[in-house]
């Protein structure tokens, strides 16, 4: 008899870590069991589960007794894995049989997923590379769940008390910012990659490096990729570039992220373009790297024309819209508004510039850096507030990469549900969901820190990539996101009234946020890391949470959840958000919503819904500049929606039935579904339930006879 | 939220805030007045019919809705300023009501700008509200090609055109900012109704057409119809603008 220690010796030699054959099929015939390989069960309990031999061989035996007096004529290697299962149960061997599940998915499920569209993500189209994305999604979700976190933390997530986010991408780190100097100081030097490109002497060649390195990212980040002041560091390659020029560059670089559908999984990369009128102060004297990579003796102040011109051309692309004159879903352009902008000659034209694009085609996102802020966006509200040691390295600006490592989101309604009306039990539990969660971070990091410790034989290779003296994921600096879901729902339960329905309901709710930013905090200390508090998009999320409720919370969830109970078209109110339903006009939502915003630091967003109503520029103008000066609030998007005819292809304004040109119903509808624009056909159920209730600042008339709410529109 | 309590100084004895319906109030507007942040409010009952009318509820049968108190409009008119430049006031057809320019005063008292919506088919209200200095802005409907048979069948009523031309002509020597629009139905005007309405009000400020809306039209017969597309809207916009500005 081998020993144990040898088993696994062989083992090693006869797999060698090859993964590419392990699809076996057992087939018998019918008078003999051909091929069957009783030892195969042995050395495989062996190989992946702490079970004695004896027990392995007696097990072996059970199996191939219940195989042979059967009168299955097929059988498959997962069949005789869940026999050998059984038989674990059996004995109460339930560690082992943790470690010998085996992970897939039913032949059903692939099934309609081959033929059916996904619609978790939006964002993912339907073809065979996304369905190639969502297996390897289903196997890693598995997996993280059973392998990567413990079994309290997976069991909350699986009951809905928090959301683990992109359990599909447990081996690779959440999002991430990056600066565009990295690229033009080191050029594209991608470990695996077949070549190395030196720095970049054309703009062309630096926007072909900035998109294969974000495809190179994107694969190893589960979400967003952002850019720092964009228009900014390409003004040095753009000296002696006339309007037009700069207008095809502006171009090429929203067509190529725009239409990135062929990376992974068919998903375009969800790109963020951080940009800027005026040179941030803290650019303002770094000096400027140009053509070669080399830095060009001046300060990047000096580039002010350069970056004005790229920054109004992008805003002329955005404008004109794509091919078939519907909005850009990517790259998002996110406008940072300062006290210096307004100080900047020209921000008048610029800012109805961009206003003429947020009332046309709805792109422009106005992000709001007060007093001494500096942020980096990118994702779907997430940004980074740039800290005293972040500006140190704005020195050097293409140390300036940034991560978040995980999301995970806690379902308040269910806090509310749980606490009875209760106060002090109240507030318990939402300790006690946070501490969840930051065991999860912690699970997630160890994990991660693992993978990264293989540098770069391990799959993380292009993240450990060293070439200014430490690897490109800078896991010191690395934020750890708890975002929240349905705030309005748990105020709801707990106090009676939604937020916006009475003083006291909105103080509960900027209470519980104050409290779990103190919690963070707290965590954040203990822990020797950067917990913050995001505003979850949950695009999936507040639809899972809301149908989880019903079936664990009903029949009390069935008069909190929002939505369409009968279609099935349920949802909670996103984050801090207030109803999306009520009719609170944008002046207040954008107030009273931006009260919340300076709790989050992980950065936050009020949506104006427009419907069809095409905005004067100079009045969103107006609206901008006032929510700049008079308000907290630290981002604002307008929404317009639009029809687009899949027959004659033109684009109208407005969620229509029918093409208003040419009459088809062939239509599908684009607006936003949290943070991006998409096409509705892809929506899941629950945001559909949203858009339907979406408040899109009409005027209303109540009938006078009975209090029935009955609306119309009035432009 | 929480209303602020207002002496009612302007009223006339006798005269309470109920005697001035209004049926809709919109808070916050970003497309009623280029460049301001302004509050609507919509006055019910109109003198034209005009068959792609999209008020028309507020038209024909107002009574049926609730009246939104005045107390409730001003408190929270005076809760949002500094947001709000201005109040818009629609409808219906705001110049036929009588208490209009009280209704203003206790708008203008808040201290601030107020724009009219009008169809232009009352002068005599439109100059003395001008007069008093009670509007700022006008912003008014011009229906059609200024001919009795183009313009009865647009309104949807007989129209007595020399008021409407008046009304045109006061604004016309700009004592106040103004702006003519004009709804287009492909139905009702074709592309030379445009041009000749545009030679008409040569010398204007400005002729804006609007597409017209088909979702829910007082004459269902244009339930549905093609509007024309956006582009030729603007196309239009542009051509017409030429031949107002020459």
């Amino acid at each position: 008899m081998i020993s144990v220690a040898e088993l696994r010796k062989r083992d090693r030699e006869v797999s060698g870590g090859d993964t590419t054959d392990m699809a076996l099929f057992v087939r018998t015939s019918e008078e003999s069991m051909e091929g069957w390989d009783r030892q195969r069960i042995v050395d495989a309990l062996i190989r992946e589960t702490y079970v004695d031999p004896d027990t392995a061989e007696a097990i072996s035996l059970e199996v191939e007794e219940i195989i042979r007096s059967s009168n299955i004529n097929m059988i498959t290697a997962p069949l005789v894995r869940e026999l050998v299962d059984a038989k674990l149960i059996e004995r109460g061997l339930e560690e082992v049989r943790r470690q010998h599940t085996r992970l897939g998915m039913p032949l059903y499920d692939v099934d309609q997923l081959i033929m059916d569209p996904n619609k978790e993500n939006a964002n993912v189209p339907h073809g065979p590379e996304a369905t190639n994305l969502t297996l390897a999604e289903t196997i890693k979700k598995e997996y993280a769940l059973l392998r990567v976190f413990s079994q309290e933390v997976a069991d909350a997530h699986m009951r809905g008390d928090i959301h683990l986010h992109d359990l599909g991408f447990i081996d690779r780190p959440y999002c991430s910012g990056q600066s565009l100097e990295y690229i033009k100081k080191f050029g594209l030097n991608l470990p695996n990659s077949i070549s190395m490109a030196k720095p970049a002497k054309h703009p062309e060649v630096l926007l072909a490096h900035m998109v294969k390195f974000a495809a190179g990212l994107q694969s190893h980040f589960a979400g967003a990729i952002g850019w720092d002041a964009v228009n900014l560091f390409f003004a040095p390659y753009l000296e002696g570039m006339g309007d037009a020029e700069v207008k095809q560059l502006a171009q090429m670089l929203i067509f190529e992220f725009s239409q990135q559908a062929v990376a992974r999984g068919g998903q375009a990369i969800f790109t963020d373009l951080n940009l800027y009128w005026e040179v941030p102060k803290h650019f303002r004297d770094v000096p400027a790297i140009g053509p070669k990579g080399e830095f060009t003796g001046k300060t990047y102040k000096e580039y002010t024309k350069e970056a004005q011109q790229l920054v109004w051309a992008l805003f002329e692309v955005y404008s004109e819209g794509d091919g078939a004159g519907r909005p850009f879903f990517f790259p998002k352009p996110l406008v940072h508004i300062t006290e210096d902008f307004f100080m900047t000659p020209g921000h008048e034209k610029f800012l109805h510039h961009i206003c003429e694009v947020a009332s046309e085609k709805g792109n422009t996102y106005f992000v709001f850096d007060r007093g001494e802020t500096a942020k980096i966006s990118e994702c779907c509200r997430l940004s980074f507030k740039l800290e005293a040691s972040d500006l140190e390295d704005a020195k050097r600006p293409w140390k300036m990469r940034y991560t978040a490592l995980q999301n995970v989101t806690l379902n308040l309604p269910r806090i509310g549900y749980l606490s009875g009306g209760n106060d002090t039990k109240l507030f318990e539990n939402i300790s006690r969901f946070i501490e969840i969660a930051v065991k999860a971070h912690l699970e997630k990091k160890a994990f991660v820190e693992r993978l990264l410790s293989l540098g770069e034989k391990g799959p993380l290779a292009l993240l450990t990539m060293n070439q200014d003296g430490e690897s490109y994921l800078r896991m010191h600096r690395a934020t750890y996101l708890i975002g929240m879901v349905g705030l309005n729902e748990m105020v709801k339960i707990h106090a009676g009234q939604e937020m916006h329905e009475s003083k006291e309901a909105f103080k509960l709710g900027l209470q519980v946020i104050a409290h779990m930013k103190l919690l963070v905090d707290k965590m954040s200390k203990r822990h020797g890391m950067r917990f913050v508090l995001e505003q979850t998009p949950a695009e999936s999320t507040a639809y899972r949470f809301a149908k989880l409720d019903l079936r664990f919370h009903s029949p009390q969830a069935g008069h909190i959840v929002m939505g369409d109970i009968a279609r099935g078209e349920v949802y909670y109110t996103n984050s801090t958000y207030l109803n999306n339903a009520a009719a609170i006009n944008p002046i207040e939502r954008v107030q009273h919503e931006g009260l919340f915003h300076p709790l989050i630091e992980a950065g936050s967003l009020t949506h104006i819904w427009l419907g069809e109503a095409r905005p004067s520029p100079e009045s969103l103008a107006n609206f901008v500049t006032k929510t700049f000066m008079y308000t907290q609030n630290d981002q604002i998007a307008f929404s317009p929606e639009f029809t687009t005819c899949n027959d004659c292809a033109r684009t109208s304004r407005g969620l229509r039935d029918l093409c208003p040109y040419c009459g088809s119903e062939d239509v599908d509808g684009i607006t936003r579904i949290t943070g991006y624009f998409t096409k509705i056909s892809s929506w899941n159920k629950g945001k559909l339930g949203e858009l339907r209730d979406r408040y899109r600042n009409q005027g209303f008339m109540k009938k006078s006879s009975d209090s029935a709410e009955v609306e119309f529109t009035l432009e | 939220m929480e209303l602020t309590k207002r002496e009612i100084v302007h009223f006339p004895q006798g005269m309470t805030w109920e005697d001035i319906k209004v049926k809709g109030f919109l808070e916050t507007s970003f497309v009623d007045w280029a460049g301001k942040v302004v509050s609507v409010l919509f006055l019910p009952g109109c003198n034209f019919r005009c068959p792609y009318c999209h008020n028309h509820l507020l038209v024909l049968n107002p009574e049926q809705y609730e009246d939104i108190s005045l107390a409730h409009i001003v408190g929270r008119l005076a809760e949002l300023k500094g947001w709000v430049d201005g109040v818009c006031i629609s409808g219906g057809e705001p110049t036929i009501h009588p208490h209009l320019p009280l209704l203003i005063e206790e708008i203008k008292a808040l201290g601030f700008l107020v724009k009219l919506d009008t169809n232009g088919s009352q002068p005599h209200v439109l100059r003395s509200l001008v007069n008093e200095g009670l509007v700022d802005f006008v912003a008014m409907d011009v229906k059609a090609p200024l001919d009795e048979i183009s313009y009865t069948r647009t309104a949807g009523v007989l129209v007595n055109l020399e008021r409407i031309k008046e009304s045109i002509s006061f604004l016309q020597k700009g004592r106040i900012e103004y702006q003519f629009r004009i709804t287009v139905v492909p139905a009702l005007h074709r592309e030379e109704d445009l041009l000749k309405l545009a030679l008409q009000l040569r010398g204007s400020s400005s002729l804006t057409p609007q597409n017209f809306n088909p979702q829910d039209p007082l004459d269902e017969n244009l339930k549905g119809t093609s509007p024309y597309p956006d582009e030729w809207i603007r196309e239009m916009e542009a051509r017409i603008a030429a031949i107002v500005n020459s």
